[in-house]
């Protein structure tokens, strides 16, 4: 075991106590009737005022064991259990949930489906109506206005963005005033941006208010900018509970818990020896990484001022693409309940062109799901026209233009309409009576590495999983251009690398993609064009090169690059990196450049 | 960016044949945007009713009183057989319902209901061999029935989730139907537009129309068919979704078998019943007794 020599060696401990927050001795658990034991042994101290960040594979036991910290594992799920959790010296065998819940707030992956009442006010009183504090009232205004939800109390859950939603599901927990905070994957249903202000909320709570917060999370970017120590599961057991420096320098079992490097660690390694040898600490941030970089990239600094992308997207008419679909002058809109017409698209001219690989960017309510539902002819335009190849989506009824635009809707269990995944990959060629329908469904699932869960019903996969599938459904409908909503979100780092894999191997299979994301990666990894939106207008459309050295547009559409993209930019390199290799291509070869 | 600027030849499939049929055949019928935007209108339609945007006389009322005056007037209609008086109730019935701005859609659905009903009994009627006295029978049964709907769209339509629930718990309904019903509301959206994606989905890639057929007997059956299978995985969706709920409620104390339920008094303190409350339900209970008993 390595020991490095300059990380703080403990988490802050509580000095007026010294109880700790949350004690877990020899706890094993097994759900009724599972083969095996969902916690194993597990032994952890969480001091008060810690931020734990929980890391681990799938099935690793992460979500149980923080449900056992409020109580809802024994008492909602009872299973066998032994071993024992107390939460500020009280065990919670003995409390109900409810009790439990003023100690310990919990948000749930899934926190949309926690909010129970129909406006934001209703549903953050809803905990200290049930359980008759007298000052309710009170309550649910400190919890608002600590938050900043003050604007949208009276507004409907259902009218929220998924980040106000997560506000106010942790909104509702706060409203007990609990010591403790356990928010699973806050990052997984909102785009980066959001999840870094639930973050920057969660880090004040700690730091003010002295709460303790644990997430489950497998960013490790957000791992590095917020928490202060880091638990590792895996089969069960806590691995190891370290400060978050020492945690991010054990590379090997991160990636086991599918945690991959952020990308200041992955290029402080491959440039700094002593890192990677593991005799200095990892970077944690972009400035630091770039300081740390600097003198082995010292050079760049003379060649230009400006980090500009030499190759600008050239227009697609010169280079005599042909045309899949344009869209001219197109307005698009929705009426709201009460009555006012939205504008969502306004004058809106784009042409997409055999070959482009699009990505669709852009704050949420910017457009892109508007654009992506005209494009594939479910919506006609208020004004303008849309053309997919060749043929007016006015002309054409929805089901006609099926056979050219495919178009793979945000929530995958959506598109899960039949009860396995091969009859659902293989309603569309059934359906147009196409005679290779079975061998094509075969290739498609055994393309997208699914045959084997080919008889599954597709809600049971994992997440991943899902994402795949409805791949397989897209490809098996032959489409000219696929149109994807968020195809990374919600989904863990490695299942996110296997889409955009996916998605590249696709390429040779479909002429034109569109992908509106949040995913930054996605855009520097995959995309060879980007269309910025900002209400309702292209703003830019360019390659992600050029999008990522254009402060002004990220700025507007509240877009963040890559680390590696700032690091690059912090390092004034003349070409900005998209990738880490990129920049460790351009940065081992300057030397010889220099000499030769 | 250089290797997929290929100019590949058009990859020939079965979507060519259609497509080009399409072309030259269908030119003619041209889309408004109409057949989506109906639903669009039919879910914001439904909103307005159940969040009760739009107001009307009902909408101030104490959720008690609203219901007691529901009460009185599902009720009243059923003592008597007077055809006089039963018209009088239905005319007072359309004015409530639209003094409580019931909206174009509940009326439209209403009246359709209403005629389609009268429609198909008097035809059984004379089939059967009935007389012109079955008429006034039917009259009748569709003037009581019809009052009463009218009645309980304008009470339902003025109460939002809310103060339903608050009215059903302050009437000592057990704490379950009020959660029920407010949390119904709440669901009324996602499912409204999760139906609407899977619908879309069947159509998209579902077998497509073979033409309308005799009267449109294929475009019904198409969209029967529809609307059964997207039931399935909507009905499996909220399963899903609900195991979280079910949770949650537990850590924010809801639960369903507590009998002594200490939220009551703080959740109801805000209701009152005014003078005003009384007064309608005065009112509404002198004409009903003066109706059934002048006429």
């Amino acid at each position: 075991m390595p020991a490095p020599t300059t990380v703080t060696a403990v988490p802050p401990a509580d000095s007026t106590t010294g109880t700790p927050a949350i004690e877990v001795q020899g706890l094993t658990f097994r759900y009724p009737g599972a083969s095996q034991d969902s916690l194993h042994d597990v032994d952890l101290a969480i001091q008060p005022g810690d931020f734990v960040a929980v890391v681990g594979g799938n099935g690793s036991g992460k979500t149980t064991l923080c449900k056992a910290f409020n109580g809802l594992v024994p008492h909602f799920w009872n299973g066998d259990i032994t071993g024992r959790v107390r939460i500020h010296g009280r065990s919670t065998a003995r409390r109900s949930v409810g009790e439990i819940s003023h100690d310990v707030g919990y948000v749930f992956q899934d926190f949309g489906n926690q909010l129970v009442r129909p406006t934001v006010r209703d549903d953050v009183s809803f905990g200290p109506l049930n359980f008759g504090h007298e000052d309710w009232a009170d309550r649910t205004d400190r919890a608002l206005a600590s938050l900043g939800l003050g604007d949208v109390a009276a507004t409907h859950t259902w009218q929220l963005s998924g980040g106000q939603q997560h506000l106010t599901a942790l909104a509702g927990a706060l409203a007990l005033a609990p010591s403790v905070l356990v928010v699973d994957e806050p990052a997984a249903e909102v785009d980066p941006r959001r999840a870094a202000v639930v973050y920057e909320h969660l880090t004040r709570l700690n730091q003010e208010h002295g709460i303790t917060v644990v997430v489950i999370e497998h960013h490790a970017e957000l791992i590095a900018r917020y928490a202060r120590s880091v638990v590792l599961m895996s089969d069960g057991r806590v691995r190891w509970h370290l400060p978050v420096r020492e945690a991010l320098a054990r590379r090997d079992d991160l990636a086991e818990a599918h945690v991959p490097d952020p990308q200041v660690v992955a290029l402080s390694r491959a440039l700094v020896p002593e890192i990677a040898r593991g005799e200095r600490p990892v970077p944690i941030t972009v400035d630091e990484c770039a300081d740390l970089l600097r003198p082995s990239v010292r050079t760049s600094a003379q060649d230009g001022p400006a980090p500009s992308g030499p190759d600008g997207l050239p227009p697609a008419d010169e280079v005599g693409r042909p045309l899949v679909a344009r869209m001219v002058g197109v307005e698009h809109g929705y009426r709201t309940v009460s009555g006012d017409r939205h504008t969502v698209l306004r004058d809106l001219d784009l042409d997409l062109h055999d070959g482009d690989r699009v990505a669709l960017v852009g704050s949420n309510g910017a457009g892109k799901s508007s654009l992506l539902s005209v494009l594939s002819g479910l919506a006609v335009p208020r004004a303008g026209t849309v053309e997919v190849d060749g043929r007016d989506t006015r002309s054409v009824p929805a089901a006609s233009l099926a056979d050219t635009v495919c178009y793979l809707v945000q929530r995958p269990e959506e598109m899960f309409l039949q009860d396995s995944v091969r009859a659902d990959v293989a309603m569309h060629p059934r359906g147009r009576r196409a005679s290779d329908a079975d061998e094509l469904v075969e290739e498609v699932l055994a393309r997208v590495d699914l045959s084997r869960f080919a008889d599954r019903d597709g809600r049971l996969l994992s997440g991943g999983q899902q994402r795949r599938a409805t791949l397989a459904i897209g490809l098996a409908m032959r489409p000219r251009l696929l149109l994807l909503d968020e195809p990374t979100s919600s989904l863990d780092l490695a299942s996110r690398d296997d889409v955009i894999g996916m998605l590249d191997a696709l390429s040779d299979h479909i002429r034109c993609t569109v992908v509106a994301t949040h995913d930054m990666h996605l855009v520097a990894e995959w995309a060879s064009r980007v269309v910025v939106l900002d209400q309702g207008r292209v703003i830019a459309d360019t390659d992600p090169r050029t999008l990522f050295s254009s402060p002004d547009v990220l700025d507007q559409a509240r877009l963040v690059p890559p680390q590696v993209t700032q690091v690059g930019a912090a390092l004034r390199l003349p070409v900005l990196p998209l990738t880490v290799e990129e920049l460790v291509r351009q940065a081992s070869s300057r030397p010889a450049e220099e000499t030769a | 960016m250089t290797a997929v600027a290929t100019d590949r030849p058009t990859l020939p499939t079965p979507a060519d044949g259609p497509a080009a049929a399409e072309r030259g055949g269908r030119r003619k019928s041209v889309r408004s945007g109409f057949d989506r935007v109906t639903v669009e209108w039919v879910k914001l339609e439904l909103m307005r009713v159940a969040y009760a945007t739009r107001g009307g006389f009902l909408a101030r009322r104490d959720p008690r009183a609203v219901l007691g005056w529901y009460l009185v007037c599902a009720v009243v209609p059923w003592l008597t057989y007077s055809t006089p008086a039963l018209a009088v109730f239905f005319v007072l019935a359309l004015a409530c319902a639209l003094a409580a701005r019931i909206g174009p859609l509940l009326l439209g659905l209403f009246t359709l209901g209403l005629l389609g009903q009268a429609a198909y009994v008097l035809v059984l009627v004379f089939v059967l061999g009935g007389n012109a006295a079955a008429i006034d029978g039917l009259l009748q049964i569709s003037l009581k029935l019809g009052a009463i709907s009218l009645a309980s769209m304008a009470a339902f339509v003025s109460l939002d989730p809310e103060k339903l629930s608050d009215g059903l718990q302050a009437l000592r309904a057990p704490a379950v139907l009020g959660f029920g019903v407010s949390y119904g509301y709440r669901m009324v959206p996602l499912l409204i537009d999760e139906f609407q994606t899977i619908v879309d989905g069947h159509r998209l890639r579902g077998a497509p129309p073979r033409g309308h057929g005799f009267l449109g007997w294929r475009t019904a059956v198409r969209i029967g068919t529809i609307a059964v299978q997207a039931f399935y995985p909507l009905i499996l969706n909220t399963a899903k979704r609900t195991r979280t709920t079910v949770e949650a409620l537990e850590t924010r104390g809801f639960s369903p078998t507590g009998t002594d339920d200490p939220g009551r008094r703080l959740r109801l303190a805000h209701l009152r019943f005014t003078w005003a409350d009384a007064t309608l339900l005065l009112v509404t209970l002198g004409i009903g007794v003066s109706v059934l008993v002048l006429l």
